[in-house]
């Protein structure tokens, strides 16, 4: 073999194809790619960024979003008519003044004089009945429009593609907004807040229906500077946003990298939050983490959802002796270092309407055995095959979950298999209510009962994933949505709740609480129990 | 990375099958003399024969079950209970490990028989023997498979399927006499020896036909034939006891690689399902940085094992191909 | 060797078709309803109906699946399950440049830091240092890459905060595309931990090849004869020994870059990293089909052609190695 000869071929080869990828790589960045700004200078700013670890947001077009993540950074670049404050009072956003007709069922905005989308552009009434009607379009498919707007007079027609418009929601002026609902319902005003309520603009939708979540026009305090995908969303301050200005210019999320507290620890963000395997350290006095260490409870009830229609779940002892057997404290504070406190019922505590005196079924293994016993299946080697559905495809299961697997088995004898899936079908199959029992949890949208008693557990309602049917409880709710007395409303919830919890289509696990480190420059910040704007209210203070 | 090089030992073994000279095909003796000869080697194959005997008599040796849980004691180093500390439900790791052997063993097993021995033996010698357009399918069929990229090919093909067997087996449960088919994970199992089957058979499937082709040509088939023997019986009499024991050595040094996979596979959640033990369920349950800086025994055992078994294998197919590739 | 290389060429597309429709056949058949997963939680009959009719599920599977290879051969393989709003191919690209800026420092290291080591340990046959080098490359091969990062991301990231706890910030210079190809990655303090990750099997492989080979040569004849015509060591080493002991190398590009694609997969996951391993980690996890099949066809196809570009180079550079052998033989 020539050596030389051979060199100069293999420095071509590697040349070549070096220079093929670079090539094609660039080629393919220089066309997907609008050109981006120059963000160097952003660092030569006086004003500071305030650095918080974030993750990708599934979607930014509120309309269509139905988890936490992106309703966090949607609810920081949006606004609707109403918007919930740290205290959790519903407050005005767009709208100046609210007239509730005296039967309960026509609401008249009257918007502000003084709201803009982030282009400067004036937001008009037009562009609110818009907003709905996109909300409610069968073209867009939105999986969260029903539950939270269906009470509007006509949405359902038109979702369903029944109608053309909204009969239900009037443009009186440039102004001034109508809507009108089905029945008198206390938390209407509350469902507003939803981010599929917000406010889009049209001009930007339609110009670019495909790719304007990218850089949204919205009216909220923030507005995206820059989506990185993957990498960071650089948010920048509405400086003529309606409620106040916000103190902090820019907020930086990165989306990318590894543990949040190393980073806190390395001052690379302001925030991060504890997880089991270091709670141990920050609630160590000695330690510098634990000066910084913050918590605040979040509305969260974890449960484990029993099918009532599928056997062995259609027998309510069958229900009480698996509720019965397990024991949820010592896995909260085993497992979970006491970091999530049990659930003791439905209604998280803190929660208008929440009751101590209701206690779920506590745990006892010879009751349990007890119930078994006393059902129509009468032992463990009469039950059906059980499987429990859990989101996951990891290599490891939850921990809790095979916790209280090993319990089932130790304490009642019964095998039950777990199956996990992707959250895709995971949530598919809970729509069809073909899973026998599963493990998920519940976020409160808006602080009022409903949104967790009647949605979860009326037997009409398309959220009641058990199959859950009790006439006095239906009763007891459909009497609380019109009831305007609201410390009757809450007697009613609060009967309701016992009932259910008496019934056990869910066995409650846990509430929930965050653990946080909050960094010594960064003031007022907010964790509250519910997704709301917060960063508008925080401060940084430069050493 | 260590799997890429087992695989790569793997595939070069695939390059150099054509050079193995028939001559030596029957003479075990030879191979295994050279073999007594690579200290190194000799010390791999002790290490996993201990390892292997250590799975198969887990249930025997393991002082507890690989799935009883003890809350109170979870997450504890080693102590005189638990020699190797417990996992987050306060299993046993010692336990564990040994019960992961156990499903690498199984694993490996069962791949070398249903992909390189069966799938692959057959596919060989249906090429070889009957040579023309057969022979040009089945060889090209395995240079597709040669040249796809193994492992993550395989976890994207595990991940399309794996749902799909779920739905299957739970459909088995409720459908046949069969009751517990979900909870043994079984299905799981048998995605995995299917999956990794699919690409272990193109060595050995070479190796035969490239041998049945040469002797073929030998004096003594040729005498068998002219005698009128019957092509099942030159095949089964003559061919395969003259090439199985290369067929052997030659299945053995892709052993890393299965086990390797198995691991990977595991790792991305589209493997052994929980609550199996497998080194890959161990790691990942280790691998977080904060979980790593509180508890390092979690991702440090499982890797001590893992590093161990990898090492002998690498070695120990280093040696064979060495033995082999010789003359 | 031109008809051998059309031959293969022409193998390529065939291979795509058979590996795309088995992962197609895989997505779309069987007890999982991809309508469900298209309409989302819309459970009205109508609605579902008009979801399939636009989505073409009503249609046959063989015409759904030339419907995506039509489309996929243009570049669009649909949009994406988990970030809504973006079409897969407008995911993945970006991704994989992040990757592939990985992969090819990666590259560098384990031939630059292979090649050295291997000629070292070669040279220095009859010391210490050759045994040294050979059982530290041993390890680095045994040990995993989902074993070796945790530990080192705590030593260097956290112990000695001395690197970031993985993430990606890179391309920031834009505008300066030839400082960002040349320079970002080398300059980043973000690609040191993946990239050594990332090739510490590899470098390991090679340096053994590249010892082994040297190793050989040193014995044949013509080395004895520049020696005893008095060549230094040196000289013989760099004149005649490295030229050849760098062949076999070739065929080692593949594996390597197998390798490091491999690797890719746990390394991002692990640091954090945006790239294209990520992305098919969580497509994985959420069992985003339409992702997954890209993958699935991207991946087939780089790999086949890496392959075929190295199967022949190396027939070009050794010619005891004939063509046919492999194929018809």
């Amino acid at each position: 073999m020539n050596s030389k000869k051979f060199f100069a071929l293999l420095l071509t080869i590697l040349t070549v194809l070096v220079g093929i990828v670079f090539g094609l790589t660039l080629l393919l960045r220089i066309t997907n790619q609008q050109p981006v700004e120059n963000i160097q200078n952003i660092g030569s700013e006086p004003a500071s960024i305030l650095k918080l670890a974030g993750s990708e947001p599934n979607t930014l077009d509120p309309h269509l979003m139905g988890d936490a993540n992106s309703a966090q950074y949607a609810s920081e670049i949006y606004g609707g008519l109403v918007t919930i404050t740290p205290a959790l009072e519903i407050n005005l956003d767009l709208a100046e003044s609210l007239d509730i007709s005296e039967d309960g069922l026509v609401y008249r905005f009257k918007l502000r004089e003084n709201i803009f989308f982030h282009s400067g552009r004036k937001v008009t009434a037009d562009d609110i009945k818009w907003s709905f009607e996109r909300a409610a379009s069968p073209e867009l498919n939105s999986n969260t429009s029903l539950t939270y707007l269906a009470d509007i007079i006509g949405f359902k027609e038109k979702r369903f593609g029944l109608a053309s418009s909204i009969s239900g929601i009037t443009v009186i002026d440039k102004s001034t907004i109508e809507i009108t609902i089905d029945s008198p319902k206390a938390y209407f005003l509350a469902k507003l807040s939803y981010p599929t309520a917000f406010v889009l603009d049209y001009q930007q939708i339609e110009a670019n229906p495909r790719n304007w979540t990218r850089k949204p026009n919205g009216t909220g305090p923030y507005k995206i500077k820059e989506w990185r995908l993957s990498e960071k969303i650089i948010l920048e301050s509405n400086s003529s946003y309606h409620l106040g200005v916000p103190n902090i210019q820019m907020v930086e999320y990165q989306l990318s990298g590894g543990s949040v507290l190393t980073r806190f620890e390395n001052g690379e963000v302001d925030v991060a939050y504890i997880s089991t395997s270091d709670i141990d350290r920050v609630l160590d006095p000695n330690e510098k983490l634990n000066k910084l260490y913050k918590q605040s409870t979040s509305f969260t009830t974890s449960y484990i959802g029993l099918n009532i229609n599928q056997a062995p779940f259609d027998d309510v002892n069958v229900r009480k002796a698996f509720a019965s057997a397990i024991d949820i404290k010592k896995v909260t504070d085993l497992t979970f270092k006491g970091m999530t406190p049990q659930a003791t019922g439905i209604l998280p505590p803190g929660m208008f309407g929440y009751d101590s005196s209701i206690k779920t079924y506590s745990f006892n293994p010879e009751k349990a055995r007890e119930y078994l016993s006393r059902s129509k299946y009468g032992s463990a080697e009469n039950l059906p095959t059980i499987v429990f559905s859990d989101i996951g495809a990891g290599a490891e299961g939850s921990t809790d979950i095979q916790a209280y697997v090993e319990q089932w088995k130790t304490n009642l004898g019964v095998n039950v298999n777990i199956r996990q899936t992707d959250a895709a079908s995971f949530f598919a199959d809970l729509d069809l209510k073909k899973m026998q029992m599963y493990s998920i949890g519940w976020i409160l949208d808006y602080p009022d009962p409903e949104n967790i008693l009647d949605l979860k557990f009326h037997s009409q309602s398309a959220e009641n994933n058990e199959n859950y049917s009790n006439f006095e409880v239906d009763d007891l709710l459909e009497k609380a949505r019109i009831e305007t007395d609201s410390l009757k409303r809450v007697e009613y919830y609060q009967e309701a709740e016992r009932m259910i919890v008496r019934d056990v289509p869910w066995i409650p696990t846990y509430f929930s609480v965050t653990h946080y480190v909050v960094s010594d420059r960064l003031k007022n910040w907010l964790e509250p129990s519910i997704i709301i704007p917060r960063l508008r209210f925080a401060s940084l203070q430069e050493k | 990375m260590t799997f890429l090089d087992d695989s790569k030992n793997n595939k070069h073994v695939d390059t150099l099958e054509e050079n193995y000279k028939i001559s030596t095909g029957g003479n075990w003796n030879v191979f295994f003399k050279r073999l007594i000869k690579k200290k190194l080697g000799m010390i791999s194959l002790i290490i996993i024969i201990v390892m292997y005997s250590a799975g198969i008599f887990a249930p025997i040796i393991a002082p507890y079950s690989y799935t009883e849980q003890n809350l109170e004691r979870s997450l504890e180093g080693p102590s005189q209970d638990h020699w190797l500390g417990t996992d987050r439900l306060g299993r046993d790791m010692y336990s564990r490990v040994l019960y992961s052997i156990r499903t690498t063993l199984i694993v490996t097993f069962a791949v070398i028989v249903s992909g390189s021995l069966i799938l692959g033996t057959a596919l060989g010698l249906i090429a070889g023997y009957r040579g023309g357009t057969t022979d040009t399918i089945i060889m090209r069929i395995g240079d597709v498979f040669a040249s796809l990229p193994g492992l993550p090919l395989l976890i994207l093909v595990n991940a399309a399927l794996s749902p799909k067997i779920d739905q299957i087996s739970i459909w088995i449960d409720s459908n046949t006499f069969i009751n517990d088919f979900q909870a043994s994970g079984a299905a799981s199992y048998i995605t995995i020896f299917f999956a990794l089957s699919l690409f272990s058979w193109v060595s050995s499937a070479r190796l035969i036909r490239s041998q049945i082709l040469s002797l073929r040509e030998k004096d003594f088939i040729m005498a068998a034939r002219s005698i009128g023997m019957k092509q099942k019986r030159i095949i089964f009499r003559h061919l395969l006891p003259n090439i199985s024991n290369l067929l052997i050595l030659l299945i053995s040094s892709s052993l890393g690689a299965i086990a390797g996979s198995e691991i990977v596979l595991t790792w991305f959640g589209v493997g052994v399902q929980p609550p199996a033990a497998s080194f890959g369920q161990m790691l990942y349950a280790g691998s977080g940085t904060r979980t790593f800086q509180t508890y390092p025994h979690l991702l440090l055992v499982p890797a001590f094992f893992v590093t161990l078994l990898m090492f002998a294998f690498n070695i120990l197919g280093d040696a064979l191909n060495d033995v082999l590739r010789r003359d | 060797m031109l008809v051998y290389t059309i031959k293969r060429l022409l193998w390529i597309p065939f291979i795509i078709l058979v590996v795309t429709f088995f992962t197609f056949l895989i997505g779309r058949l069987g007890p999982g309803d991809p309508v469900s997963v298209a309409a989302g939680q819309i459970r009205n009959p109508i609605l579902l109906e008009q979801v399939k009719i636009e989505k073409g599920l009503d249609k046959p599977i063989l015409i759904q699946y030339f419907k995506w290879l039509s489309s996929a051969a243009k570049g669009d393989f649909g949009e994406s399950y988990i970030y809504q709003g973006y079409s897969i191919s407008e995911l993945i690209f970006p991704k994989m440049w992040i990757s592939a800026q990985l992969g090819m420092l990666a590259l560098l290291v384990v031939f630059g830091l292979g090649i050295p080591l291997g000629l070292m340990a070669a040279s220095l046959h009859n010391t210490w240092i050759d045994p040294f080098i050979v059982s530290l490359l041993l390890f680095f091969r045994a040990i995993p890459v989902i074993v070796i990062i945790p530990p080192l991301l705590w030593l260097f990231a956290v112990h000695w905060s001395l690197l970031p706890v993985g993430g990606w910030e890179g391309g920031i210079f834009d505008i300066y595309w030839l400082y960002e190809v040349i320079a970002i990655p080398i300059l980043n303090p973000h690609v040191y931990l993946p990239v050594f990750a990332l090739s510490i099997g590899g470098f390991g492989g090679v340096a053994r090849l590249v010892r082994i080979t040297a190793l050989e040569i040193k014995n044949e004849a013509y080395i004895t004869t520049a020696k005893s015509k008095g060549l230094s060591d040196t000289k013989v080493m760099l004149g005649h020994i490295l030229p050849n002991s760098l062949l076999p190398l070739v065929t080692v590009i593949g594996f390597a870059l197998v390798g490091i694609l491999e690797g890719a997969f746990f390394v991002e996951v692990l640091l954090g990293i945006p790239g294209i391993g990520r992305f098919t980690f969580e497509a994985v996890k959420s069992r985003d089909y339409d992702v997954i099949l890209a993958m699935t066809a991207i991946l087939s196809t780089v790999f086949i052609i890496i392959n075929l570009i190295v199967e022949l180079l190396y027939t070009k550079i050794d010619p005891r190695i004939q063509l046919d052998e492999g194929i018809d033989g």
